[in-house]
């Protein structure tokens, strides 16, 4: 665990590689500057964490390395707001400040045994890639069966974790990977077309598999339709829901859906939950 | 009272019925015998529940914001300083003529809550207002109440400028008598302020402005504040970034400048309808920063209060190359 | 029992080594629960403060650390803890509304800026001395001379106050000051609560009756009640301010250069920025929505989640509303519509 004496203290943090995704995405690879704090660090694939840039603000983020790497910690953000954008006008080895983890992340225990379908659209394959690696890795692989990747963006440009989708993840034993965008672009030999149209052209047999996506709402939207055609059950879908967060544990009174707190209950919720939410996010 | 109720809900039946507006805003029984409340009606039958006397202080012109990007015909009712609000709304665009159906009451005074409210027996009810001229009578099942217009009116009716709406395509009763006090300055509070010196002046202002609680609710009431996104409320304002000024916190240089750019804002287009005033809950007497803007723009353009009429155009808003400029 | 002047000298000594937040009359006759610096300060008479005494454990605006960037290092330091503090005349529904917000900043995440200051305050309750138009806290199982939730009770009788000691903190305020407390006339005192406890039952001129209300409005999420309610709503933040329930908080940014604080200020569900995303959705876009979850949040949320009303039925909103949106009306319709 993070910070546990006070829970809206950031810890100091430095980062150490900036990785480019997209022309406005990168992958932040942090670690904490004390090591302590690193080396007690313990978070769940799918759990969140508050970043602070000092002068900007705080925002909520997916962790989206897998907890399997212990040395750091890797977010995945988009140029979008004020924090955002602080955050990319940073350098390697500027100062950061982390708090966390929030959320309940993914429940792998209950994904044990079985194939699992992975649906991403474009900056959605962030929360993703932590329970994927996480599967991959060594020492939990045996634990779980297929795991099958099918990711999407608009354009080439837009695909993130391009060396672990095009190169990595494919070549892994028992793991598939369909990768498509929106539109065809002369240097793309890959699939052209939506997620969810993609996804019934694949057809991924949904019988005792469990599905995981995360992307934008009209793509969810589709893929759910999808995704019970090809037999997958309500109660073996996770998403993510995302809303706005100032405190992440429970306080502020922002990311509620109903009463549950999507910073405490969420953001990973199953089919049958998220239908049982009233319609607000 | 009586009559002007019948008449108001006989015309928003047959605006309703004749499918010639959507909805007829007005006021509605409140929850205690010393208010009302706006009232919505969308069906004839609705608008049985309208009603209307001394106990309709809302500015009901601000809900017109509500559904200006609509395309649906809507019926409002106002009094006379509220009917300043409608002009002004028409004048700044934001509400079609087209649309807009001004049903007009003629306003004797409104009473002051925070004075009749303590006068009420616990748990009456309210069956009926009269007006004898000088006096307001609740009827109440509790008692018939009076409440003599010389002592329980909202101060701004003292000073009131138009009792009959400036605006009306109905006219829901005959002319009363205005409740203005004969021979009252409408200045004479700013010029009480304006008589002391810098320091006394700032200090007044700094002590009302560190009250403030930052509810929004002058701004939120206020016809003239009808920005689609508030600057205050902009995701990120440029001069926002550097600091806290324009953000949630309440300090007074916080507070400050959300009264002063708000002040400033309104200009030109602050009718003086005093809601920002009579919602306030820590009664900070905003109307008198309003005045002061009112009878500077009188003074610096020969202003009147804004909203008297459509063709006026707002001192700010038009050059003219008499307008003073010693700026310059 | 301790009489008006010895309360006065109780609160002056106080002053001396402790934090004592009373409620004051500002120059316009508004009540607040303010910080004093004598008994004098303190406006006796008050009936109901208009802001809640939450101000003291959750502060409009509190600094919660500081930073400095200087050099391209980070240096983070939290705001020192808050001291000894005693709050003194909280009434009944306030009270509860204090117990109410325990359980929000508590629980597995804790918020150490407000228990702290819970932890070291300690909650002087006194009696209501009349029943206020908008009252309805009996509707909520409380008594306006209840001393549930304040470590030591007062209630006026006569020219003294019945003090009645309710926890271990309460005794050790007693224990620190002897001389000020005396035993002479309890009975009196206690026959004297009760009296005025059956007098003021009978001034209630609001009462709503919450039976099925949360099973009834928890099935209600989609009816068109709540834009009937929305249209007059000007989506200003009194209710939600003046609410001694209400905890929501922003936090934000305080800097000048390298140096910098972060403070968290009150925010409120009514207003139009408050769950809007960077993508410009958002979730609670209309007044519809806003309306909808403030009263779920009080008829429902808070209770499914912690078990606790989240109304104490303190009237501050229906007395408040700009607009008379009154939550006793909201709760009568909520059982009338279909």
């Amino acid at each position: 665990m993070g910070n546990v004496e006070n829970c809206l203290l950031p810890l100091p943090a430095t980062i150490q590689k900036i990785i480019p995704e997209t022309s406005d995405v990168n992958t932040y690879r942090v670690t904490f500057d004390d090591p302590e704090v690193m080396a007690n660090w313990r978070n769940k694939p799918g759990q969140l964490a508050m970043i602070s840039l000092f002068g900007a603000g705080e925002a909520m983020f997916s962790i989206s390395s897998s907890p399997t790497q212990r040395d750091y910690l890797e977010f995945t953000i988009r140029k979008a707001g004020v924090v955002t954008k602080a955050l990319h006008s940073l350098e390697e080895g500027g100062k950061i400040g982390i708090r966390g983890p929030y959320g309940n992340g993914f429940p792998f225990d209950l994904m044990k045994g079985r194939d699992v379908l992975f649906v991403g659209g474009g900056i959605g394959l962030a929360p993703l890639r932590s329970l994927i690696e996480f599967m991959l890795d060594d020492q939990n692989r045996a634990d779980f069966g297929k795991i099958e990747v099918l990711y999407g963006a608009r354009s080439s440009d837009d695909l993130c974790f391009k060396q672990a989708v095009l190169e990595d993840w494919p070549k892994r034993p028992n793991c598939e990977v369909w990768t498509t965008i929106d539109r065809a672009e002369d240097a793309w030999k890959g699939h052209v077309g939506f997620v969810p149209a993609y996804l019934e052209e694949v057809g991924p047999k949904g019988e005792g598999k469990v599905a995981v996506l995360c992307g934008p709402p009209i793509m969810i939207k589709f893929v759910l339709v999808g995704l019970e055609k090809l037999g997958f059950k309500d109660e073996m879908i996770y998403s993510t829901l995302e809303l706005r967060m100032k405190c992440g544990v429970g306080k502020c009174g922002r990311c509620n859906i109903g009463h549950k707190f999507v910073c405490l209950e969420g953001p990973v919720f199953d089919l049958v939950q998220i239908k049982e939410l009233p319609p607000e996010f | 009272m009586k009559a002007v109720i019948d008449n108001l809900r006989r015309e928003a039946v047959r605006l309703l019925a004749n499918d010639e507006v959507k909805m007829v805003i007005g006021y509605g029984e409140g929850t205690d015998a010393s208010r009302t409340t706006p009232y919505f009606a969308s069906t004839p039958e609705q608008s049985a529940a309208f009603t209307w006397g001394p106990l309709c202080a809302n500015n009901l012109a601000k809900h017109l914001l509500d559904y200006r990007y609509e395309d649906t015909r809507l019926a409002v009712v106002v009094k006379g300083c509220d009917s300043r609000g409608i002009n002004r709304l028409l004048q700044d665009l934001q509400f079609p003529r087209e649309r807009l159906v001004v049903l007009g009451v003629p306003c004797g005074g409104q009473l002051d809550r925070n004075l009749i409210a303590p006068e009420i027996p616990p748990g009456a009810r309210l069956q009926g207002i009269e007006d004898t001229g000088k006096v307001y009578v609740l009827v109440t099942d509790k008692g018939r109440l009076s409440f003599p217009k010389d002592r329980f009116l909202m101060p701004k009716c003292y000073l009131c400028e138009t009792n009959m709406p400036v605006v009306a395509d109905f006219m829901a009763g005959d002319p009363v008598p205005s409740p203005a006090r004969e021979g009252s300055d409408r200045t004479a509070e700013v010029n009480e302020i304006e008589a002391l010196d810098v320091a006394a002046r700032s200090s007044f202002w700094d002590n009302e402005f560190s009250r403030c609680l930052r509810c929004n609710a002058c701004r939120n009431v206020c016809p003239a504040c009808s920005c689609k996104e508030c600057v205050f409320e902009q995701a990120v304002p440029g001069w926002q970034q550097s600091g806290i000024i324009g953000s949630k916190a309440n300090s007074l240089p916080e507070n400050m400048v959300f009264h002063l750019v708000r002040m400033f804002h309104v200009i030109g287009r602050c009718v003086d309808c005093g809601e920002c005033e009579r919602v306030c809950p820590v009664d900070i007497p905003l109307r008198l920063l309003y005045r002061k803007t009112l009878k500077d723009a009188h003074i610096l353009y020969g202003a009147g209060t804004p909203g008297m009429s459509t063709e006026v155009q707002s001192p700010l808003s038009e050059f003219s190359p008499e307008d003073p400029e010693e700026f310059m | 029992m301790i009489t008006r002047d010895q309360l006065a000298t109780l609160l002056d000594r106080l002053v001396e080594k402790n934090k004592v937040i009373a409620p004051v009359s500002d120059n316009r006759g508004v009540v607040r629960y303010t910080a004093i610096r004598t008994a004098g300060d303190v406006a006796w008479e008050f009936d109901r403060a208009k802001v809640p005494p939450k101000s003291h454990f959750l502060p409009q605006t509190e600094e919660l650390y500081c930073y400095d960037t200087t050099g391209g290092e980070l240096r983070i330091e939290p705001v020192p803890a808050a001291g000894r503090a005693v709050v003194f005349g909280v009434h009944p529904c306030d009270l509860r509304a204090i117990a109410a917000l325990d359980p929000v900043f508590d629980g597995v995440f804790k918020d150490v800026y407000y228990l702290d200051k819970r932890e070291r305050t300690v909650v002087v309750g006194l009696a209501c001395k009349q029943v206020l138009p908008g009252c309805f806290c009996r509707s909520y199982g409380i008594e306006p001379t209840d001393g549930e939730g304040a470590d030591l009770m007062l209630t006026e009788v006569g020219d003294r106050y019945y003090a009645e000691i309710l926890t271990p903190k309460g005794e050790a305020l007693v224990r620190e000051f002897p001389e000020l407390f005396s035993d002479g006339g309890v009975e009196e005192g206690r026959r004297g609560k009760e009296a005025l406890s059956r007098e003021l039952a009978g001034q209630f001129q609001r009462e709503v009756d919450l039976t099925g209300v949360k099973e009834k409005v928890d099935t209600m999420f989609e009816h068109p009640y709540w834009q009937e309610v929305a249209r007059k709503c000007i989506g200003c933040g009194i209710c939600t301010y003046l609410c001694p329930t209400c905890h929501c908080f922003d936090i934000i940014e305080n800097h000048s250069g390298h140096r910098g604080s972060r403070l968290r200020c009150w925010d409120s569900c009514m207003f139009t920025d408050f769950t809007l995303h960077t993508s410009s959705h958002n979730p609670r876009s209309t007044k519809k929505e806003r309306v909808r979850n403030r009263f779920l949040h009080k008829l429902s949320y808070h209770n499914e989640r912690y078990g606790l009303a989240g109304c104490v039925g303190c009237g501050r909103c229906v007395a408040e509303c700009p607009v008379n949106i009154d939550i006793t009306k909201i709760i009568a319709d909520i059982k009338e519509v279909d």
